[in-house]
């Protein structure tokens, strides 16, 4: 996606990514621009002053939301002789700001000719890879005398950017200019500002009302320090799991987005810069993940998912009752329904994590009004896994798309094409249904039992639901039970044939509860050997499978939120040496990209490549590779909700020294944890 | 046109209560236009509970379209938040309340919803 020496700046789903220079000259390949609502509004953004382009020297990226350049005229090799600086400072909140300063450094007084060349070609973001030739609506420019206005309309559908500038300026269809006198040592100052409008007929825009915090600069400022505050402390021996920590946290407040239907609150989108928007299953795994440090976006995902969760059958956006939605998007090819994301249904793990969420989410927080409040939607989540998800009739969820033309082959986390296969390399047919899912719902089950005894006051329903649970337990380890290797199937085929090959999914079934405890060793046996583990951490898919690449996407690399998870469930199934040896793996990963885990990297063994090798496509911040030193954390220093208090029994290596995490918020008030390294790992390395 | 558009809103009125609707309270007025004339329907909600008339009163959420359109939402052939996000319904005041009456219409009358597997059945 796009290139790594792009920069990003955000706020919720408004977004720059541009050259080092600040300019933007959108191209398929690098797919630049200003986008808000999954659209994009600016395409074409180029500074020049006396008709040439400027150079970076430098550019700072000061907050997520706010970034400065420092540039000369001319080429490279022109540095020395730079007798201006240009400074560019820009911003996103609700809108876009730029403020340019250009200095004059020379004896001489000078005369400039300042340009800003600016277009938009109005892409939708599924389209910003494609050459943009037949959009069907019609573009359009409109230079009025204090500002430009470029838009696009499709029938009623309108989306317009309005650039206007503190210091009058010249504003032509494609763009707009100063000409300035400086005088020695004299600097000139202008602010521009472009607002990105979403316009229905009566001129109202479609965002009315979300903005979740002030749009100025001091205000995201002010937002961004309370939440810094809020959120636990953590400090190390070593810096670098510190650092890690703090760069997660700044990252997962760039991550929140407000969707249109809650008014203001936040919940963590997927990720950056292609993926901010509300994802079912990676805004809940992100949410059980950072609970013991950010738990006010579990209450707000669970919110929301339950307020759009599915009330009807609809075959394009795969929506049934009881279903949680998979992707909510607002671009243009959603509004047209040339893609389903309005929103789109196809994920079969979203709805039992659903009901794991809420669970864990009361067991930190004590939070008993909310499970009283989505009680309904659990039970409907539960008719859905019961009564729509088990196609063949054997007590799966399984999954197999009715939208054959947009929607998604693999409705799991696996989601690539080719990520489900047998041991020969061959595809199954569909219906297909994974194995993690089915620990999924064995824990939404085990969890949603709970809350109907404790809070729902309906001890038959748990009965039920734990009777269904074991049964589910018994049949699973019957039927996905690998005898010549020792492990879980990946996925089973509509007649039951196992698709045979090892792979990290397994020990997503540890976290589950579902492994029965005679096989758990197995389990952890293989999630730290030499075909799972690479040093780094857990490969998708073991080496020596047929499908193995150590850069396929779902074949092979390294997830950080997938091992995160294996680490839980090591810890859980009470192997806590394996869970912190592949914990540490992990968080030696964060150091090669300065504590922020990309979505995935190679699953080259560590000793051959020696640092961790980013995936070529990978998306950065991703929500869940943000929240996967938060979980490791979490497992390392076995933080458990138990009877309305927090149990602490860390398990660290010895290399990571001491750790404190301070003011962990919960149904307790705040407490503290600390820890020190005391575990040998060695004899596991091998 | 009219008569699917009443007899959706009839039929709400008589049920009374609706489940889905039961975290939300709030009056909301479609008004749908066609050519100079428009044409109101208020539906106020109290936690789930549905009570629906035709004043042109003030209300938390306005929504906006056209009476073909709004009939095509009540039969479940077109979807509400893609109307929505085209610019074809527009919304005033509180978008939430759209936003979860929009999950009441019914779906497509030819979704096929989920099929069993049957053994060498495509």
């Amino acid at each position: 996606m796009a290139p790594s020496h792009t920069v990003r700046i955000l706020d919720g789903n408004n977004f720059v990514v541009c050259e080092a220079t600040g300019d933007i000259e959108a191209t398929p390949t690098e797919p630049t621009g200003l986008f808000s609502i999954d659209t994009r509004f600016l395409s074409k953004w180029v500074l020049t002053v006396n008709g040439e382009r400027l150079n970076a020297l430098s550019y700072d990226d000061l907050q997520y939301y706010e970034s400065r350049f420092f540039l000369v005229p001319g080429l490279a090799t022109h540095y020395v002789d730079a007798k201006l600086s240009i400074i560019r400072e820009r911003a996103v909140g609700g809108s876009f700001r730029e403020h340019i300063t250009i200095l004059n450094h020379d004896e001489k007084a000078v005369d400039l000719d300042i340009r800003m060349d600016a277009g938009c070609d109005f892409a939708d973001l599924f389209e910003v890879k494609d050459e943009i030739l037949n959009k069907k609506g019609e573009i359009y420019a409109e230079a009025e005398p204090d500002r430009l206005r470029l838009g696009y309309r499709r029938g009623n559908f309108k989306r317009e950017t309005i650039i206007s500038s503190s210091v009058p300026a010249r504003y032509d269809r494609n763009g707009f200019a100063y000409s300035i006198h400086l005088e020695p040592n004299e600097q000139w100052d202008t602010d521009i500002d472009v607002q990105t409008l979403a316009v229905g007929p009566g001129g109202r825009d479609l965002r009315f009302g979300l903005q979740v915090h002030g749009t100025e600069r001091l205000a995201l400022q002010h937002d961004l320090e309370e939440w810094i505050a809020k959120a636990p402390k953590v400090n190390s021996e070593h810096d670098k799991v510190a650092a890690t920590y703090r760069k997660c946290i700044v990252d997962l407040a760039a991550l929140r987005f407000s969707p249109l239907s809650l008014g203001g609150q936040t919940l963590p989108a997927a990720g950056l810069p292609w993926f901010m928007t509300m994802f079912g299953r990676d805004s809940i795994l992100t949410c059980l993940q950072t609970l013991p440090f950010t738990p006010e976006l579990s209450a707000t995902t669970l919110r929301v998912l339950a307020s759009l969760q599915g009330t009807r059958f609809d075959d394009f956006r795969e929506e049934d009752p009881g279903r949680i939605l998979h992707e909510m998007r607002y671009g243009e090819s959603a509004a047209f329904e040339e893609q389903p994301h309005s929103p789109y249904y196809g994920s079969v793990d979203a709805t039992p994590l659903f009901v794991v969420l809420l669970d864990e989410y009361e067991q930190w927080s004590g939070d008993a009004a909310l499970v009283k409040e989505l009680e309904q939607e659990c039970r409907r989540a539960f008719k859905w896994i019961d009564d729509y998800a088990d196609l063949v009739g054997n007590g799966y969820i399984w999954y197999e798309r009715r939208n054959t033309d947009t929607g998604l082959e693999n409705q799991c986390w696996k989601d690539s094409w080719d990520s489900i296969s047998y041991r020969d390399g061959t595809l199954p047919p569909f219906p297909r249904a994974t194995c993690e899912v089915q620990g999924y719902a064995y824990d939404a089950k085990m969890r949603g039992a709970r809350l109907a005894r404790e809070f729902w006051d309906d001890p038959a329903y748990a009965e039920q639901l734990e009777r269904e649970a074991a049964a589910l337990k018994e049949r699973f380890n019957r039927d996905w039970w690998v005898e010549d290797g020792g492990y879980y199937a990946l996925a089973l085929d509509p007649d039951g044939r196992q698709c045979d090959v090892l792979s990290s999914n397994i020990g997503h079934l540890l976290w589950s509860g579902i492994v029965d405890d005679d096989r758990a060793e197995q389990i952890a046996n293989h999630l730290v050997g030499p075909r799972l583990f690479t040093g780094w951490g857990v490969r998708t898919l073991a080496e020596g499978e047929v499908r193995y690449n150590p850069i396929g996407y779902h074949n092979g690399t390294v997830w950080p939120f997938d091992t995160s998870f294996c680490a839980w469930g090591l810890r859980r199934y009470g192997f806590p040496e394996e869970a912190a040896t592949i914990a540490s793996g992990i968080l030696d990963a964060a150091r090669y990209f300065d504590g922020r885990l990309p979505e995935a990297f190679g699953g080259y063994p560590r000793e051959q490549t020696k640092f961790p090798v980013e995936y070529p496509t990978a998306c950065s911040p991703q929500a869940w590779s943000t929240g996967a030193p938060l979980l490791l954390l979490r497992t390392m220093l076995g933080l458990e909700p138990h009877e309305g208090h927090l149990a602490v029994e860390p398990r660290l290596p010895i290399g990571m020294g001491r750790i404190e995490v301070l003011d962990i918020p919960g149904r307790w008030g705040r407490v503290d944890a600390f820890a020190r390294g005391r575990l040998d790992l060695h004899s596991l390395a091998g | 046109m009219a008569d699917a558009i009443t007899r959706f809103f009839e039929d709400l009125d008589q049920q009374g209560y609706e489940p889905l609707l039961a975290k939300i309270s709030g009056a909301l007025r479609f008004d749908l236009h066609e050519g100079p004339q428009t044409t109101h329907w208020l539906v106020r909600i109290d936690r789930g509970s549905i009570q629906v008339s035709r004043e042109d009163m003030e209300a938390d959420t306005v929504v906006g379209t056209s009476p073909a359109l709004f009939e095509e939402l009540v039969t479940g052939r077109e979807n509400g938040l893609a109307a929505l996000l085209r610019g074809d319904m527009t919304v005033t005041g509180d978008a939430r309340l759209v936003v979860q009456v929009d999950r009441i219409f019914p779906g497509s009358p030819y979704a096929r919803g989920p099929q069993r597997y049957r053994k060498g059945v495509q």
